[in-house]
């Protein structure tokens, strides 16, 4: 299925490198704000939590405080990544949502009227960028993105296990500038602790099958809470465990550990970053200072860069 | 100027909501401020941010002085800050006439729990303590994050009725609470007098009747998310471990500890080993 949607012309109209810039801010959990070719793309939106299903972390925007949003992609149903029942009230319906056939129903239950069923190895287009469902394993059915605009290629893992399909993204779809992957390698207690997500050295093997100049691990922080995390779900909460696995398996890949809300800017070949200034002046005003308190704070993620390099 | 993200508590209220069950995640992440007058016109504005596990742990019909040991204990070995309330009518203090049953009691606590906006709160009980903690968790609060039943009554389990202690001599509620009696006898100082238990007896009548049970209580329970941990003692003649075991069988997520060297109130009997308990589940 292909579908095109008009770019918006108040869009930035300076020319188009041959490459143009990628950011991504990691909105909280395995949430982004990924901006490439000229859109937004929000990935498994997750704004509320329950005492067993916690971000862990803090989750670094309201719905309101979104900017405009070209597209919304979820991997599947869990409430961590397919947080329906609050994301419906965003500012606009229309917003193409992009989803397998397991979450399409709710989709349109929870009010969007272009819902896109996308299983593994199908695409779909908004504007100049290609979103091509990937494998996916999760104890429920679920599929990964691979999301390419305007020279830039980015694999979204959602939260998969790490399963040997994926291994084939390469020969598919060439060289990745970026990476979002799952660390945590959740296990679930009561089901004899089967693994449920790929785990920080598993995360690390596929950084080394796909060689991205950039990987950024998510889905490390969620807790079930003090008792839940001892009785129902058991997890890897420390993001560094995969940083230093790169470093071992794939010394090319710079991984950058951020805290929610810190943007990660990829710059365009003549080095002008396309995104930045623009969220700096359309993000709500509550926003902004939240966003420099963090960036006042970029030592820490800037530490753990030096960590692994 | 850092201008920290303040958003109104009262959101926890808000109709708007779709779900009763979900929160804004922002609602847990704001971080309270608050200003000091620090003399000679210094005022620091501090914001605070807590992410400790806390512990509420709730007393049994033996009075808070039965708990007030094993919340040190629990409170410098878990590096964990807890609350242990004394419930309004025990130990002299005033109870509302409206406060009248166990769940009016469980309100009571998930509006200290809000005032308190303290989060990821395990909530702990022993005995009624535990009937109270069922009926919190029961009520959707979203501080509380899990349950952890001491020997608790307040289920109706068939075959297993709560044993009447409200008859009995000293000598022979002792017999019921203790795995080993001879130690925890009227005077020793590690164990509430059997004389202070009857003082409360009224108070106790108050809140859950002369059965100790709610029939209902039960089955409510079989749609509860929470995890919860019952721990009890193998020499229990108040409630019988398998009492314990029948409760466990019905709720989702739940886990049973056996403690061989406690009766009714392990945290006074056997502190060291219910704390492991607590802290060492092994699943």
């Amino acid at each position: 299925m292909t579908t095109t949607t008009a770019l918006d012309t108040t869009r930035p109209t300076n020319a188009t490198p041959t490459t143009s810039a990628l950011t991504v801010t990691r909105i909280g959990h395995s949430c982004h704000l990924l901006e490439i070719g000229g859109l937004r793309l929000l990935t498994d939106p997750w704004f509320t939590f329950t005492p067993t299903y916690d971000p862990g972390e803090p989750v670094r925007t309201t719905i309101d405080a979104l900017p405009d949003l070209d597209g919304v992609l979820i991997t599947h149903e869990h409430y961590d990544h397919c947080d329906l029942d609050a994301f419906a009230a965003y500012r606009d319906l229309d917003v193409p949502v992009i989803a397998p056939g397991t979450v399409v129903e709710r989709a349109f239950a929870a009010g969007f009227t272009d819902v896109r069923r996308l299983e593994a190895w199908d695409a779909t287009t908004i504007g100049p960028v290609t979103i091509t469902a990937t494998p996916g394993e999760h104890g429920v059915h679920e599929v990964t993105y691979v999301i390419e605009g305007e020279g830039r290629t980015v694999f979204f893992g959602g939260d998969t296990l790490y399963i040997p399909e994926l291994d084939r993204l390469p020969e598919r779809f060439g060289h990745f500038d970026l990476a979002l992957l799952p660390t945590n390698g959740l296990c679930v207690r009561p089901m004899n602790g089967r693994q449920m997500v790929m785990n920080a050295i598993e995360a690390a093997e596929l950084v080394a099958v796909l060689h991205p100049d950039v990987a950024i691990p998510h889905h490390y922080a969620f807790t079930s809470g003090r008792l839940g995390d001892r009785m129902i779900t058991d997890t890897d909460s420390e993001p560094l465990r995969f940083a230093e696995a790169v470093a071992r398996l794939a010394p090319d890949t710079v991984v950058r550990v951020v805290l929610p809300g810190v943007p990660v800017t990829i710059e365009a070949d003549d080095g002008t970053p396309r995104f930045r200034p623009e969220i700096d002046a359309e993000w709500s005003a509550g926003q902004r200072p939240m966003i420099a308190d963090l960036r006042s704070r970029a030592g820490h993620e800037d530490e753990l860069r030096v960590a692994v390099m | 100027m850092f201008t920290p993200l303040l958003l109104g508590r009262t959101l926890l209220h808000d109709s708007s909501m779709t779900s009763t069950s979900t929160f804004p995640s922002d609602l847990r992440w704001a971080p309270r401020v608050t200003e000091h007058d620090l003399g000679d016109g210094a005022r620091v504005q501090v914001a605070d941010r807590d992410r400790s596990q806390p512990f509420l742990l709730l007393h049994g019909g033996a009075g808070p002085a039965s708990v007030a040991g094993f919340g040190d204990l629990l409170a410098a070995r878990t590096r964990s800050r807890v609350f242990t309330p004394t419930h309004p009518g025990f130990d002299g203090t005033a109870r509302p006439d409206h406060l009248d049953s166990i769940a009016a009691l469980a309100h009571t606590y998930a509006e200290l729990l809000e005032r308190l906006d303290v989060w990821d709160v395990t909530v702990v009980g022993n005995s009624i303590g535990g009937w109270v903690a069922t009926e919190l968790a029961l009520l959707g609060c979203p501080q509380v994050s899990g349950i952890v039943l001491i020997d608790s009554v307040g289920f109706t389990v068939p075959g297993h009725p709560v044993t009447d202690v409200s008859e009995l001599e000293p000598a022979d509620l002792e017999a019921l609470v203790y795995f080993e009696a001879d130690r925890f006898r009227a005077g020793d100082t590690r164990g509430p007098a059997s004389g202070v238990i009857h003082a409360n007896a009224r108070t106790l009548a108050a809140y859950c009747g002369a059965a100790m049970s709610d029939p209902t209580l039960l089955d409510r329970t079989r749609d509860l998310e929470l995890p919860v941990h019952l721990i009890w003692g193998a020499a229990d003649g108040i409630v019988a471990p398998d009492y314990g075991r029948a409760v466990a069988a019905t709720i989702a997520h739940s886990h049973f500890t056996l403690l061989e060297t406690a009766g009714h109130l392990p945290q006074i009997e056997s502190p060291e080993e219910l704390l492991a308990a607590i802290q060492q589940i092994d699943l």
